[in-house]
This record gives C-alpha cells, sequence and structure tokens, in this order.
C-alpha cells in the first residue's frame, strides 16, 4: 500500500517537472550557466595592472628611473601621465585612473641633500579590490626607491656588500599561504559564490513547487496521491528534484576541481557528501520557511531574501569574526555557511575530518527540523488559501 | 488622443501597483528595507583584532617586542602561546585562531649578528580580509622596528636616518578603507534596478494569471496602442519611484556615513534617464513572466550576476570582451559607476558624462526591445487566446492544471 503511495506520489512530481520547461531551466541549465559565467569571468584569478597615472613634477633622472621600475611591476600599469595634481585628481574623478603616484619637485635634489622628501601616491578604495593591489605596488616601489639610495650610501662608507641586505631590512617576513599560495581569487571567491548560488536555485524552485500547488488549489489532490501522509508527498515532490540537483551540484564541483584546478587537500568524497548534503539540507530549509509562513508569497519571499542575503552573512568576504554578533549568528541559520565551513576545512586546508563533524551533522540536522513542522505545512495544504 | 491614452495607462497602472501587495512590497518595502539591512551587514567595515596564536621560539626581549607591537596594531590581536607548531596547527583547526606567528630560535641572534631575522606567519585563506589584515600588521610592525634598526646603524655615519625619501598613502574616495563604503555604493543603484523590474514582471504576471482566467482579455487593463501602453506604465513607474531614488540613492549613505561627496541634483539627474531605461528592461524582459510568483525563479538570481557585471568584486577592466560587453548592457552598471564616482570621488556630472550619455543611449534601444515585445509577442499571444478560448472556453484552464500534473 505504502509502495503504491510513494509512486503515485513519486510520478506526480516527476511529470510536474517535465512539464514546465521553466524547472529544466532552473534546475540544469541556469546554475550550470551562472556557474560558469562566475568562473569564466574571474579566470586569472589575480588583480594585476591596475591602471594608474603618474605625476611627475621633478622629471630628474632619478624620478624617471622611479617610475621605470614602478611600470616593471605586476601591481600597476601606468596608463596616462600628468602634468600637475589637479589633472591627476580629475583622471580619477572621470574614473579613468584608478590612482596616481606622485614624484613631487625637486626630489633628486632633496633625496640627495638628505631632506628627506616625501612621495605620496593616492589610491582610489571606492574601487576595494584594485585599491589593496596599487597599495602593494606604490609601497613597494616607495621603500625600492629608498632602498637604492641608502644602498650606495652604505656601500660609500664600506658596508660590506653581504651585509646591506640585512641593514637595510634586518627583518625578513615569510607569509605562508596554505592551500591558496597565489591568493588565487578565483579560488577564493568561486569555492563559495558558485555552490552559494546553487543553493539560491535550490530555495527558489522548493519554495515555487511548494507554493504552486497552494496557489493552483491542488493541495489536496497532492496530499491525496500519497495517502494523507505529508511526508511521502514531500518526498515523491521534492526527490526528483533532489536527484537532478545533486547531478548538477557534482557537476559544478567536477568543474571547480577538475576543469579549473580549485584546491581539493581532502579525499574528494568528503566533498561530494557535502554538496549531496547542501541539496538536502536547502530543500528542507525552504520547507521549512513553508511551515513557519504556509502561504505564497511570504515563504517564497523569505526563502529569497536569505538566499540572496547568504551571499553576504554568511562571512564570505567580510569574516564573520568582525561582524556585528547578531549578523554573525544568522549567518548560521542558513546551510550555505555549514558547506563553506566544510569547504574550508576539508577542501581548502585538508585537515582531519573529525574537525568538521558539527558541521555535517549541521547539514543532516536541517534535513529533519521541518518533520517537526510539517503538521502546519498539512493544515495549510487541506484548506489552501491563495493569498495574491 | 493619443496622450490621453497614455494618462488613462499610467492612472490603471498606479491602481494596481497600490492595490497589489506584492508589488508594493517590491517597489517600496524591499528598497526601504534591503540596503539598510545590506549596510549593517558590512557596518563593521574593516577586521578589527583577528585572533593570532605565537609560536615564540626565540624568547627573547626582541621576540617579546615583536609581539607586543602585533597584539597592538588594530588589525591583530594575540590571543595565546603555544609551546609549538602542532598545538597552534591544533587552535587553528578548531578554529580559536585564524593565524600563528612563528619566531624561530635564531630570530635576535641573527639580527643582532647584522644578519637577516626570520619570522613566519601562517594564515587561513578562507576570506581574503583576514589575509590582508594579518599580512598588512606583520608587515607594518617589521618595518617599523626595521626603520628603527637602520637609523640606529646609519645614521652616525651618513648624519641622516635610515629613510632618504619618505612615503605618504592618501586613501582617497573611501578614506576609512572600510568595505561597507566601497560595496554599498555600487549595490544602492542595483537594488533599485531589481525591485522595478520584479515589480513590474509581477504587475504583468498578475495581467497575463487574468488573461488566462478571462479567455485571454484582461479586465483591468486599457485599450491603448503598444507605444501609449510602454510609456504610460513607464510614468507609473517614475511617480511610483521617486521617494525610493531619494532614499535610496540620498538617505541610505547619509544613515550609515558612507562617503558622500557627490552633489544631490547632480545625482537626481544621472538617476533619470537610469530609471526610465529600467521600467523599458523591465517590461521587455516580464514577456517571459507567466505568473506573478514566477518572477522570483527568473529574475532574483539575476542580482547576482548584474552585482558582478558592475565590477564591484571583480574589477571591469580585466573582464573579458564579451562579459565587458554584457556589462555595458545593463542600465545598473553604468548608473552604479558614475554614482560611486560622485559619491565616493565629488566627481560632477560633466565628469561622469560618459556613464550619463550611455544611459541616455540605452534608452531608446530599451523602449524599442519593450515595444517590439509588447506589440509582436505579447499581443499576438493574447490574440491567439481569445481565439482559442472563442472555440473552447476551458482551454486555458485545462493548460493550466495540466502544467500542474493533473491529467
Amino acid at each position: 500500500m505504502i509502495l503504491k503511495y510513494i509512486g503515485n506520489s513519486f510520478k506526480r512530481g516527476c511529470v510536474q517537472l517535465v512539464r514546465r520547461p521553466m524547472y529544466f531551466l532552473l534546475i540544469v541549465i541556469m546554475p550550470l550557466l551562472c556557474s560558469w559565467f562566475l568562473m569564466d569571468l574571474i579566470k586569472g584569478g589575480s588583480v594585476q595592472n591596475v591602471p594608474v597615472g603618474i605625476v611627475d613634477l621633478d622629471n630628474s633622472i632619478m624620478s624617471r628611473q622611479v617610475l621605470r621600475t614602478l611600470n616593471g611591476l605586476q601591481q600597476v600599469n601606468i596608463s596616462h601621465r600628468y602634468s600637475s595634481f589637479a589633472e591627476a585628481r580629475d583622471a580619477v574623478q572621470r574614473g579613468e585612473v584608478m590612482g596616481f603616484f606622485l614624484l613631487p619637485e625637486y626630489l633628486e635634489e632633496e633625496a640627495l641633500g638628505g631632506r628627506r622628501p616625501v612621495v605620496s601616491y593616492y589610491v582610489n578604495y571606492a574601487f576595494y579590490a584594485p585599491a589593496s593591489m596599487q597599495y602593494k605596488g606604490f609601497k613597494t616601489m616607495s621603500l625600492l626607491a629608498n632602498g637604492a639610495i641608502v644602498q650606495t650610501a652604505l656601500r660609500t662608507v664600506g658596508v660590506p656588500n653581504e651585509k646591506i641586505a640585512a641593514t637595510l631590512q634586518p627583518y625578513q617576513t615569510h607569509i605562508h599561504m596554505p592551500g591558496n599560495p597565489f591568493i588565487n581569487y578565483d579560488y577564493y571567491l568561486n569555492s563559495t559564490f558558485v555552490p552559494c548560488f546553487l543553493s539560491l536555485f535550490i530555495l527558489l524552485v522548493t519554495a515555487f513547487s511548494l507554493g504552486l500547488e497552494l496557489k493552483s488549489g491542488l493541495s489536496r489532490q497532492w496530499l491525496r496521491t500519497s495517502g494523507n501522509s505529508m511526508f511521502l508527498a514531500l518526498v515523491g515532490k521534492l526527490v526528483p528534484q533532489t536527484v537532478l540537483f545533486t547531478i548538477v551540484g557534482w557537476f559544478i564541483q567536477w568543474m571547480m576541481y577538475r576543469c579549473y584546478d580549485f584546491p581539493l587537500n581532502c579525499n574528494p568524497w568528503n566533498m561530494l557528501l557535502a554538496m549531496f548534503l547542501l541539496v538536502v539540507a536547502n530543500q528542507s530549509f525552504a520547507v521549512l520557511m513553508f511551515c513557519f509562513t504556509p502561504n505564497f508569497r511570504f515563504g517564497t519571499m523569505l526563502c529569497t531574501l536569505l538566499g540572496m542575503v547568504s551571499f553576504s552573512f554568511t562571512g564570505f568576504s567580510l569574516p564573520q569574526e568582525a561582524m556585528y554578533p547578531w549578523v554573525e549568528a544568522l549567518g548560521f541559520t542558513v546551510p550555505i555557511k555549514y558547506y563553506f565551513l566544510i569547504m574550508v576545512d576539508q577542501a581548502l586546508n585538508g585537515i582531519d575530518l573529525y574537525y568538521s563533524r558539527v558541521y555535517y551533522a549541521a547539514l543532516i540536522g536541517f534535513t529533519i527540523l521541518p518533520m517537526l513542522l510539517s503538521w502546519r505545512l498539512k493544515k495549510e495544504c487541506l484548506n489552501p488559501v491563495y493569498v495574491p | 488622443m493619443w496622450f490621453i491614452q497614455v494618462l488613462r495607462v499610467c492612472g490603471r497602472e498606479l491602481l494596481l501597483v497600490f492595490r497589489d501587495e506584492g508589488v508594493v512590497i517590491f517597489f517600496l518595502v524591499l528598497n526601504a528595507v534591503y540596503p539598510v539591512f545590506y549596510a549593517l551587514i558590512y557596518n563593521p567595515e574593516v577586521v578589527r583584532d583577528e585572533a593570532v596564536v605565537v609560536v615564540d621560539d626565540n624568547r627573547t626581549a626582541m621576540s617579546r617586542d615583536l609581539i607586543r607591537r602585533m597584539d597592538a596594531t588594530q588589525e591583530v590581536a594575540i590571543v595565546g602561546y603555544a609551546a609549538n607548531m602542532q598545538e597552534a596547527q591544533e587552535a587553528m583547526h578548531s578554529k580559536a585562531c585564524y593565524g600563528i606567528l612563528y619566531v624561530p630560535r635564531d630570530f635576535s641572534q641573527s639580527v643582532t649578528r647584522g644578519d637577516q631575522g626570520h619570522v613566519s606567519l601562517y594564515c587561513d585563506m578562507s576570506v581574503m580580509m583576514r589575509y590582508k589584515a594579518m599580512f598588512t600588521a606583520l608587515t607594518n610592525v617589521t618595518q617599523a622596528m626595521g626603520n628603527e634598526r637602520l637609523t640606529a646603524i646609519v645614521e652616525p655615519v651618513l648624519n641622516t636616518s635610515g629613510s632618504v625619501i619618505e612615503n605618504h598613502q592618501v586613501p582617497v574616495g573611501n578614506p576609512a578603507m572600510g568595505i561597507a563604503s566601497a560595496v554599498l555604493l555600487f549595490i544602492l543603484p542595483l537594488v533599485l534596478q531589481q525591485s522595478m523590474i520584479l515589480g513590474i514582471a509581477m504587475l504583468h504576471g498578475g495581467s497575463v494569471e487574468r488573461r488566462r482566467r478571462n479567455g485571454g482579455h484582461d479586465p483591468m487593463a486599457i485599450e491603448a496602442s503598444p507605444g501609449a501602453t510602454i510609456i504610460g506604465k513607464m510614468m507609473c513607474h517614475q511617480i511610483v519611484f521617486v521617494i525610493p531614488v531619494i532614499y535610496v540613492l540620498h538617505y541610505v549613505p547619509l544613515m550609515f556615513g558612507f562617503p558622500q561627496y557627490g552633489n544631490f541634483l547632480h545625482i537626481i539627474c544621472l538617476a533619470i534617464p537610469f530609471v526610465i531605461a529600467v521600467s523599458f528592461m523591465g517590461q521587455t524582459l516580464s514577456a517571459v513572466v507567466n505568473e506573478r510568483e514566477s518572477v522570483f525563479l527568473l529574475f532574483v538570481f539575476s542580482s547576482v550576476i548584474f552585482v558582478f557585471l558592475t565590477g564591484v568584486s571583480w574589477p571591469r577592466y580585466l573582464m573579458s570582451r564579451v562579459w565587458w560587453l554584457v556589462g555595458d548592457c545593463v542600465p545598473a552598471t553604468w548608473m552604479s559607476n558614475g554614482y560611486v564616482l560622485m559619491q565616493s570621488n565629488g566627481a560632477t556630472l560633466y565628469q561622469v558624462q560618459h556613464q550619463y550619455w550611455m544611459l541616455w543611449l540605452q534608452l531608446p534601444v530599451m523602449f524599442i526591445l519593450a515595444y517590439v515585445v509588447e506589440r509582436f509577442i505579447n499581443r499576438r499571444r493574447y490574440r491567439s487566446w481569445i481565439a482559442a478560448s472563442e472555440d473552447n472556453p476551458r482551454i486555458l484552464t485545462r493548460i493550466d492544471l495540466a502544467k500542474n500534473g493533473v491529467g
């Protein structure tokens, strides 16, 4: 008997899926297209050659040497030269360059005379990623210029060659970046953004397909096909979608880890499992939202809002410990947060599975939650009210 | 006569907007709430006191000085000492810290001997801002310490300090160098664009549903030529969006203290072609909507794509030609870039004329697209529905049921 109900419910879920081309578009085409978009957009992975301007008021041998070296750095690209500060500022305001390097008048004269001239660099922090790179380039350049002069001076007073580097820079720092040694922006951004994008699609599609039952008034019939069991009805409806989404998710992971060579320092099965759990957890999350607000519009809106805001409050760009505590806490209410933490532990850092046990458990927990509240959804399904 | 039609369409559209709770939520509530919520997420702006654990194998006055100075920076807080690297790693794996500072055994000895002293920092790379904070702190601290040492050696011989040429960074546009001030200004015009498209599409979805129920006719629609319909609706959207535009573009930055060097009038001038173009764009895109609620599915995710196309997280000059051109087609790309230059860098309308003219250029293009869609796709479809319903009055509802899995 129960097998018949499962079969009926499953059949109904599949038929709905097939009859609306929109589902195919939103489950298969769009997630793949969007993932490809993000990965293709940031293909290079490092912000380089930021277009900058220079203002050389000195025009001496020294200033020209500085500029030549500056142009050789990969961080910046001198695209424009300006004859005055005002002109350069205007260019920044027009968005022509993202910053400029200013060499003051009498630079060479004052430097050799020991009067400590100041070179300044104006960095437009309205454009965040290029600004950091510019800062690095400009800072390196200023230190190199200074170092070159001091080096000559040290040599003239008889400091041995092998000691010069140590005198100029007594403390050498080594920054180790496990998992992403080239500071590849692509690895960093897309290993979180792409799954987050997928979970947005999962939330939307699940919410939509549940809401449609309420809207069309067919929810009673939906329950009847599965013997008045909310659980079976949900299983029949959502499992076909789970299968499709999981395949798409695995394909995206294959793209990330095999085609685009994202860091994968763990057993691949750990990430595959995490993806499957992410799909199921997101579907359950959408069901849970519908249990809270059994209303097409509000349920969908809640899913949409949380799905969109997930990109921010889960701490992909501003780390969680820097956020307000209530925002940080809110981050832990969505499944993608746990996937993100698993990804960091497993794929990026490759540490023991033991440390990620809580996150896997949390994803499983999301799956169980709606079962406790499904009576609310059932009540609504028996008396569907559509509020436009 | 034509103008009367436009006004009637506009009036009816206004009525429909305010009668429909869902559309009001998109047009007004979303604009009121979303920017504020979003700004609150990013409002801390910078990373402070990132937790770092120290493994100090040197244990001298010099290493302690280094660690004290690290702890004193804004970016880093030393949360503890670990006996060895294993212990520190354990702390990092269990998220007690996000970085390890390792001072090797010969650190101070090397420096005093006249060689370089080495110090290592292991950063968690899951979030770039963490890495950046720790990296900046260590670089600044070692540079300051190095300069003191260099001065001590150089001054007696050269009669000058270690730095012959001083350098000085002037952060412009976003003096706090915070992430909220950088990101939010890009997002604000995008919120306007998306809320408008969602609302317009929902209105269209409602109209299509009415047509399906009434044999191809929409009892709420005004009979008007396609051009008049489009322009009338556009006028309605302008009227509704006056307050959201002013609130989002002017008051939200004011509330959160984001850079606001732009002249209010210049910003409004930039926003006018933007809002008109977005209205036409929304009317074009809404042709794919068949139900009110499918707007969630079809348009919400596009926000993420549009965000990336504006160049907020990945600069536009690094995009491939294709994505660059796709970005050019979106009104929000021009609006965001122009708006950011105005608000952050104090550009005038004259200085962002490129963006401004591009928005004006988009306007007729979007209008033509909307016209073509309205005249040759939407209306043709309605006519076929009317013809089909005359043969069989229940055909449209039957198709609806079939889509929901019945029959």
